[in-house]
C-alpha cells in the first residue's frame, strides 16, 4: 500500500488480454568453436573432471551404503545419503561461472552441488586466499587432517580439503564442515558460497530469497541460487518465495540506485521425480515446469527449460541470467532437466519407474556424452580425460580413510554440553556490519521526539491513571527500541504485512515510514512462510532483521520456517552462522478463534528459539532492545491487549535512554508472603487484581511474578518465592493443555517439592476455540479463576464462594472429554 | 554485633546434648577458644569453646537442658549491647489466614460428576510436604491434625494452628519431642503452662517424671531425708534405654558354660611371656571377646540389628564392650573385631575402656555396635541376664570361672568352667539358633588355642 500508486478504475475495468512472455525450451545450440574460445581447453576439461569427481564421490557413498566398503575400506554409514548420480552436468554447468560471492542454497540431494561449486571456487581463488580460508575455517580443523597428505600445490590441497570436509560432515564428524551437526542433507561451506542445504523440500526457496535480499539491500556482490527439486513446486513456501522475490516495489518504490530486484534464481533441478511421485503426468499439472514463471510476473520470471544433461547449456543459461539479475530485472526461474540413476535413497526399490526408462537415460549419460563431444570436436585430449578416474579414486581412498577413522575424525562428544553450547551464539552486537545506517531524517526529527516527550509512567503521584494519549504506551515503547537499533545497525531491516505506511497493523512502526528508506522497511505479500523464511536467509547471510507476523495465529502458516529453519541453523552450522532474527508475533484477542490464540508454548517447545513475552511498557522496550542487540533467533510475543497500555508497575516508568532487561529473569511485580501467582503475558494484570482481592477479602498476601521469558528462564527467583509461600498458581492466556505453564509447574515442583503446601495449580484458557469478543471472559483466565483455583486446589479461603469451575475433579472430566 | 555461640555438632550421630554446666556467667569476659560450657552427649562429656571474644551477654539454656546441636547456646558481644533473641517461628504466623473449618469450603456451584472424589474430604488425609516438614521441625504429629486444605489435605496453616494451640515448649522439651518418642500434654508445669521436658509422656506410657512425686510415700518418713539426685546425662540415657529395651523386646536369656582349662592355661602363658612381646596384659575376657567375634561369623543371625521392622545382618562384627565408669555404663565399639589378632583386639578394647574412664571417648566410638559383650565375672557373678543393647538382637554376659564336674575317661573330675549368659531378642531370634551359637562359642573357648591358630 502506498499513496504513490493509484488504482484507476478506468484502466483496471478496461477490456484487454494478458500477453505472456514466451518460455524457451532447450535453446542452447552447441558451437565448438565458440565454446573453445569461451571456456578454453582447460575450462572444458575441468568441467569434465568435476563431473567425474561427483560421479565417483556419489558412487563411493553408494557402495558404502549398499556394500559397506569402497576400494577395500570398510565403513558402516548409518545416516542418510541422497545421491545425485546422473545429475552431475547440472551442478557442474551451474557452478562454472559462479564465484565465491555467488551463493547457492540446496536440498537434501546436494553433494554434487557442494563439490561442483567448491571446485569452481578453488579454480578461481588465488592460493593465498585458499590457504587463508582453510587456516581460519573451524580454526583449521579439517585442514590439519588433509595437509598431512602429499600435495603438488595449495589448489591441489584444497581439493582434498573440500572432499574431506564434506565427507567428514556426511559421517557426522567434528572435523566436518559443520562439525557433523548437519550431516549429508545439510552440509555446506560458506567461504566458497556453498550455503545451507535443506532437508525440507523447497526449504531453500525462501531462505535463498532472503539471502538475495541481503545482497541487494546491503549492496553486496553476487547472485543467489536456490537449487530445489521439481516436486518442490508444490510447496506453498516456494510459491511465496517467488512472490517475495518478484515484488513490483523493487522497481516502483525502492530507490533506483538500489539496483532493482534481488538477484535471485529459483533453479529447479528437475529430475522428474519427487521421491517416487511424478510431477509431470501424475502429481502436478504444469507439464513443463518453467511454465509456472508465466504466472508470476510480466517477464515470466525469464523462465526457461535448460538441458541439464549438457554442462555447457547450463553454464550458458547461468551466464545469461546473471546479466539479467545484475540489471535488477530478476527473479529468474530455471527448469534444469536432469535425471538421477541412483534411487531416491538407498532404501529405494524403484517401484515407480521401469528399467527401460533408466536405460534410455543411461544411454545418454551426460559424462559419456560430454566426453564424446569434447573428443569428437577436438576440444580436449583423450589422455588428459582418461587420467581423471584413477586420480580421483586415489584422492577418495585417502580422504575416506581419514573420514572413516574415529581417531583422525572424532565425533563431537554428545555426552558433554558441546551441542548445547552451539544452540545459541549469545554474542550481543551493536551493528552486524560497519558503516552508517541509511535513514531519511535525523533521529531527533522522528516520532521519537514525540514519544520521548510523553509521560513515562502511567500514574500520577496519587496513583490515578494519566491520559493515555499523553503517556508512553507499550506500542510506543516497542517503537523506541526499533528506531534506536535502526539508527545504529546499517544491516537492520524490518518487514511483514502492512509494515510501511500503516505502521504495522497495530501502529507499532508508526513514524518509521518517514524515517527509513523503502529497502529498510517494506510491506510483503501475505506470505507468512516466506516472510520468516526470507528473514532466516537474511540473518544467516549476516544482516539483522525483524520479521512480523500480524497475529500469533499465523505462526501456523510459517511453521516450517519458525520451527525447522529459524531455530536450527545456528546449531546445524556448528556456530558458523548467526541468526540475528527477531520475529515479532502479536497475540490477539476479541477476533475469535483464528485471531486470539497465545501460542508461546509452541515456540518454547522447539530447541534453538529464544522466547520473550513482555507484559509492561518497560519490558516492551527493554526486552526488544535486548533481542535486537542479540544474535540469536527470538520469537518476540506481544499482546494486543497491552499495546495501548502505559507503564503502571515499574516505578519510574519507561526510561528515555537505552536499557536492556536481563535475559531470562522473571520480575516480581508485587511482594507477598502467603501465595505466589506467576503469569506470562497480559494475564499479569488479572493476577494483580486477584492479588488485590485476596488481600482485601481474605487477608491473603499474594506475591505476583511476571515470568517475562519462556526461554531462557531463570527459575531461581520463582523458587525463592515458593520457598516462602509454598502455594502457587500459574496463569496465562494460552490454552491449558500443553501450555508452557505445565513445564514451569513440573520444574518448580521438582525444585521446590518439600516446600509445597499443595500442588502447583495451572490456570489456562479453556481447551476450546476462542469464542467471540463478547464471550471471551468465559474463555480466558480471569481474576475469579485464579482465586477459585487457589481456593479449590491449594488454600481454601474462609467464606469464599466459587463462581467458576476450578476443582481438580474438572481436570479428570475435561480431559476425558478431550476439552 | 552480638555473636551467637552455637552448640557444635560433636559427632556424626549426635543430635542433641545435655548442658551439664556453664563455665561462664553473664557479664564474664571470654576469649575465642575459652571453654564456656560442658555438655554431655548420650555417650560422653565434651567441652564447648567460645567462637567469639567479648562479654557474655546471654546464656540461652540452663544446666540440665537438652540442647539441639547447632542451636544458639549463648551470645557474646560488647558489654551493654542489646540482645534480640529470635523467638520461635510461630510468632510469624499469618494471623489473617485463620484456618477455615472444612464446612465453610463451598462446593463448586457447577455439578461435579459422581466418579470424582477429589473434593470430598478424605479419611486418612495426608499432610502437604510443607506441612509435614514444619510439623517435623516443631514436633507436631501432622497426621493427627484435621486438614483444612482441599479434600481435607493437612496444610501449613493447620500445623501453624496446632502450634498456636499448643503451649510453648521449653527448648529441651521441643528437642525431645522432635525425637519422636514423646508426646506433649496440653499444659505443662512451666510458667504460663509452658511444657517442660519433665512434662513429656513417653509414647504408650504414663507420664515419666512428674509421676515420681505421686508415688506411694517412700521410706522418707523414717530416717533422715534421702539423697536426691535428679538423673541426667548418661544416667538418664541409660535409664531410658534400659527401660525401652525391656519394654519393647522379647528378651530370653540362655545360660551355659565353657571348659576354661585352655583359657586359663593360655592366660598363664601370656602372663609368663616376655614383656617385650606385649602379651602380658591379655586377659581371659580378651580371649572371650575374640572367641565371641569369631563365633559370630558362623551365626550371622545374632550379629544383627532389629529396627523399624527390618532385620539388618552385618557381615562384620562391631563388638560392643560394656565398660563400668563412675558416670555409668558405657559401651565403646571395637570395629571389625572378627578380623583383629588377639593382641590387636586386646589393645583396642583397653584403649577404649581407658578412654571411657578418662572421659576422652568420642561419640563416634560409642556407636555402630552389632553385638555386645558384658563381663561381671570379676565380681563373682556366675550367670546373669544381660539387657539387650538396642537395636542389637543379642548380648553375651560373661560370668566368673568356677569348678564344674566333667566326666573324662569314665571318671568325674572337676574342671574350671566359665559362665556364659546369652540374651536374645526372641522377636527375631529363636532359641535354637541362639543355643547353637552358644554351643559354637563354648567349643571355641574350650579349644581357644586351636581357634587362635586359625
Amino acid at each position: 500500500m502506498t499513496k504513490t500508486i493509484t488504482i484507476d478504475p478506468a484502466v483496471v475495468r478496461d477490456k484487454a488480454t494478458v500477453a505472456v512472455a514466451d518460455v524457451p525450451i532447450n535453446v542452447y545450440a552447441p558451437n565448438p568453436a565458440a565454446e573453445k574460445k569461451l571456456y578454453g581447453a582447460d575450462g572444458l576439461t575441468r568441467m569434465y573432471r568435476d563431473m567425474v569427481f561427483i560421479r565417483e564421490f556419489e558412487t563411493m557413498l553408494d557402495r558404502i551404503k549398499r556394500e559397506g566398503s569402497y576400494e577395500g575400506i570398510e565403513y558402516n554409514h548409518r545416516g542418510p545419503a541422497h545421491l545425485s548420480i546422473g545429475q552431475e552436468a547440472s551442478s557442474v554447468g551451474q557452478a562454472y561461472h559462479l564465484t565465491p560471492d555467488d551463493f547457492i542454497f540446496g536440498s537434501h540431494r546436494s553433494h554434487g552441488e557442494i563439490i561442483a561449486k567448491s571446485l569452481s571456487a578453488i579454480a578461481k581463488l588465488d592460493e593465498a586466499a585458499l590457504q587463508s580460508i582453510m587456516e581460519t575455517y573451524l580454526d583449521g580443523a579439517p585442514l590439519r587432517v588433509v595437509e598431512k597428505f602429499e600435495h603438488a600445490s595449495v589448489r591441489d590441497l584444497a581439493i582434498d580439503y573440500v572432499l574431506y570436509g564434506t565427507l567428514a560432515e556426511i559421517f557426522g564428524r567434528a572435523n566436518g564442515f559443520n562439525k557433523g551437526m548437519g550431516g549429508s542433507m545439510h552440509a555446506f561451506f560458506p567461504p566458497f558460497g556453498v550455503m545451507p542445504n535443506n532437508a525440507i523440500v523447497g526449504g531453500s526457496a525462501d531462505i535463498a530469497t532472503g539471502s538475495a535480499l541481503f545482497k541487494r539491500i546491503n549492496r553486496r556482490p553476487g547472485i543467489v541460487i536456490a537449487n530445489i527439486g521439481d516436486a518442490s513446486m508444490g510447496c506453498g513456501p516456494v510459491w511465496e518465495a517467488m512472490m517475495v522475490a518478484a515484488m513490483d516495489q523493487y522497481r516502483t518504490l525502492w530507490a533506483e540506485e538500489m539496483g532493482g530486484a534481488p538477484p535471485m534464481i529459483f533453479n529447479f533441478m528437475n529430475n522428474f521425480y519427487g521421491m517416487g511421485g511424478q510431477p509431470v503426468g501424475e502429481t502436478m499439472g504444469f507439464q513443463v515446469l518453467a511454465r509456472v514463471g508465466m504466472g508470476v510476473n510480466p517477464e515470466s520470471m525469464h523462465a526457461e527449460r535448460v538441458d541439464g544433461y549438457n554442462p555447457l547449456a547450463v553454464a550458458d543459461a547461468i551466464a545469461r541470467k546473471m546479466e539479467i539479475l545484475k540489471a535488477g530485472r530478476g527473479p529468474v526461474l530455471l527448469d534444469t532437466i536432469t535425471y538421477r540413476f541412483s534411487g531416491h535413497s538407498p532404501s529405494d526399490a524403484m517401484a515407480y519407474r521401469t528399467k527401460e526408462e533408466l536405460d534410455l537415460w543411461r544411454e545418454q549419460d551426460s559424462i559419456i556424452g560430454y566426453r564424446d563431444y569434447l573428443l569428437e570436436n577436438e576440444l580436449a585430449d583423450e589422455d588428459a580425460l582418461g587420467g581423471y578416474p584413477d586420480e580421483i579414486v586415489a584422492r577418495l581412498v585417502r580422504v575416506l580413510n581419514a573420514a572413516a577413522s574415529l581417531d583422525t575424525s572424532p565425533r563431537v562428544n554428545v555426552y558433554s554440553d558441546a551441542i548445547g553450547d552451539m544452540m545459541f551464539s549469545d554474542t550481543p552486537t551493536e551493528k552486524m556490519a560497519a558503516g552508517e545506517a541509511e535513514t531519511l531524517i535525523p533521529l531527533e526529527d522522528t516520532r521519537l521526539a514525540a514519544t520521548q516527550a510523553k509521560n513515562r509512567f502511567g500514574l500520577d503521584a496519587s496513583g490515578k491513571a494519566l491520559p493515555k494519549l499523553r503517556t508512553l504506551t507499550y506500542a510506543e515503547a516497542l517503537f523506541e527500541a526499533m528506531i534506536h537499533r535502526f539508527y545504529i545497525d546499517p544491516t537492520m531491516v524490518a518487514y511483514g504485512e502492512e509494515n510501511r505506511d500503516w505502521g504495522g497493523a497495530f501502529g507499532v512502526y508508526r513514524g518509521l515510514t518517514e524515517a527509513l528508506p523503502y529497502h529498510r522497511l517494506f510491506n510483503t505479500p501475505i506470505s507468512e512462510g516466506a516472510i520468516v523464511g526470507s528473514a532466516v536467509g537474511y540473518a544467516l547471510s549476516g544482516g539483522r532483521v525483524v520479521a512480523e507476523l500480524m497475529y500469533c495465529d499465523f505462526m501456523g502458516r510459517a511453521g516450517d520456517e519458525i520451527f525447522n529453519q529459524m531455530a536450527k541453523w545456528q546449531a546445524m552450522s556448528a556456530g558458523v552462522l548467526k541468526m540475528p532474527l527477531v520475529l515479532r508475533v502479536s497475540v490477539g484477542s476479541k477476533y475469535g478463534a483464528q485471531h486470539s490464540q497465545d501460542w508461546t508454548s509452541l515456540a518454547a517447545h522447539i530447541p534453538g528459539l529464544k522466547v520473550y513475552f513482555p507484559a509492561t511498557a518497560y519490558d516492551a522496550k527493554g526486552m526488544l532492545n535486548l533481542a535486537l542487540r542479540g544474535t540469536d533467533p527470538v520469537v518476540f510475543f506481544e499482546s494486543q491487549r497491552l499495546y495501548p497500555e502505559t507503564e503502571t508497575l515499574v516505578e519510574g516508568g519507561v526510561p528515555v535512554e537505552y536499557y536492556e532487561v536481563p535475559e531470562g529473569e522473571p520480575a516480581v511485580r508485587r511482594s507477598g508472603r502467603d501465595v505466589t501467582l506467576i503469569t506470562l503475558g497480559a494475564t499479569l494484570y488479572r493476577a494483580m487484581e486477584a492479588a488485590d482481592e485476596l488481600q482485601s477479602k481474605y487477608g491473603v498476601s499474594a506475591e505476583v511474578i511476571d515470568a517475562r521469558f519462556l526461554n531462557p528462564l531463570n527459575y531461581a527467583p520463582m523458587l525463592e518465592s515458593i520457598k516462602k509461600t509454598g502455594k502457587v498458581v500459574l496463569a496465562s492466556d494460552a490454552c491449558e493443555r500443553g501450555s508452557f505453564l505445565h513445564t514451569m509447574a513440573s520444574n518448580l515442583t521438582q525444585l521446590a517439592f518439600d516446600y509445597l503446601d499443595g500442588p502447583i495449580a495451572v490456570v489456562g484458557a479453556r481447551n476450546w476455540i476462542t469464542p467471540p469478543a463478547e464471550m471471551e471472559e468465559g474463555f480466558f483466565p480471569q481474576k475469579e479463576w485464579i482465586i477459585d483455583a487457589l481456593h479449590e486446589r491449594v488454600l481454601p479461603l474462609a467464606g469464599h464462594e466459587v463462581t467458576t469451575r476450578q476443582a481438580t475433579s474438572e481436570i479428570l472430566v475435561q480431559n476425558q472429554a478431550g476439552i | 554485633m552480638p555473636t551467637p555461640i552455637l552448640l557444635p555438632k560433636l559427632g556424626n550421630s549426635v543430635e542433641a546434648c545435655i548442658l551439664v554446666d556453664w563455665k561462664v556467667a553473664v557479664g564474664d569476659e571470654v576469649a575465642e577458644g575459652d571453654v564456656i560450657a560442658e555438655v554431655e552427649t548420650d555417650k560422653a562429656i565434651m567441652e564447648v569453646e567460645s567462637t567469639a571474644a567479648g562479654t557474655v551477654l546471654a546464656l540461652l539454656y540452663a544446666a540440665g537442658d537438652d540442647v539441639p546441636v547447632l542451636a544458639e547456646l549463648a551470645v557474646v558481644g560488647e558489654a551493654g549491647e542489646e540482645v534480640v533473641i529470635e523467638n520461635e517461628e510461630s510468632v510469624t504466623v499469618n494471623e489473617a489466614a485463620e484456618p477455615a473449618a472444612p464446612k465453610s469450603v463451598t462446593e463448586p456451584s457447577a455439578p461435579v460428576t459422581p466418579e470424582s472424589v477429589a473434593q470430598a474430604p478424605q479419611s486418612g488425609a495426608r499432610p502437604s510436604p510443607r506441612a509435614r516438614n514444619l510439623a517435623e521441625r516443631k514436633a507436631i504429629d501432622a497426621f493427627a491434625l484435621v486438614g483444612s486444605g482441599p479434600g481435607g489435605r493437612i496444610i501449613e496453616r493447620d500445623v501453624e494452628a496446632a502450634l498456636h494451640a499448643r503451649p510453648r515448649l521449653s527448648p529441651v522439651a521441643e528437642a525431645k519431642l522432635a525425637d519422636g518418642d514423646y508426646t506433649a500434654p496440653e499444659r505443662g508445669s512451666g510458667p504460663g503452662g509452658r511444657i517442660m521436658a519433665k512434662d513429656l509422656v513417653a509414647k504408650g506410657e504414663a507420664r515419666v517424671a512428674e509421676s515420681d512425686a505421686a508415688l506411694p510415700a517412700a521410706p522418707e518418713a523414717a530416717a533422715a531425708s534421702p539423697a536426691l539426685t535428679p538423673i541426667k546425662g548418661i544416667r538418664k540415657v541409660i535409664a531410658d534405654r534400659m527401660l525401652e529395651s525391656m519394654q519393647t523386646t522379647a528378651q530370653l536369656t540362655l545360660h551355659g558354660n565353657a571348659d576354661a582349662r585352655a583359657l586359663k592355661a593360655l592366660r598363664a602363658r601370656f602372663k609368663a611371656s616376655e614383656e617385650s612381646l606385649g602379651l602380658q596384659r591379655i586377659t581371659i575376657n580378651d580371649l572371650v571377646l575374640l572367641a565371641a567375634a569369631r563365633s559370630l561369623m558362623e551365626h550371622p543371625a545374632l550379629n544383627a540389628l532389629f529396627r523399624n521392622g527390618v532385620i539388618e545382618q552385618y557381615p562384620t562384627v562391631h563388638l560392643g564392650i560394656a565398660v563400668d565408669t563412675p558416670r555409668g555404663l558405657m559401651v565403646p565399639v571395637v570395629n571389625n573385631a572378627q578380623a583383629l589378632s588377639l593382641k590387636a583386639l586386646s589393645d583396642e578394647s583397653k584403649r577404649l575402656a581407658d578412654a571411657c574412664l578418662n572421659n576422652r571417648i568420642t561419640p563416634d566410638e560409642l556407636t555402630g555396635g552389632t553385638f555386645t559383650v558384658t563381663n561381671l565375672g570379676a565380681f563373682g557373678v556366675e550367670r546373669f541376664t544381660p539387657v539387650l543393647n538396642l537395636p542389637q538382637v543379642a548380648i553375651l554376659g560373661v560370668g566368673g570361672v568356677a569348678l564344674a564336674p566333667v566326666e573324662e575317661q569314665g571318671e568325674v573330675i572337676f574342671a574350671p568352667h566359665i559362665g556364659l549368659s546369652l540374651t536374645i531378642n526372641h522377636q527375631v531370634v529363636d532359641g535354637a539358633p541362639a543355643a547353637r551359637f552358644l554351643q559354637t562359642l563354648s567349643r571355641n573357648l574350650a579349644n581357644i588355642d586351636l581357634l587362635l591358630a586359625m
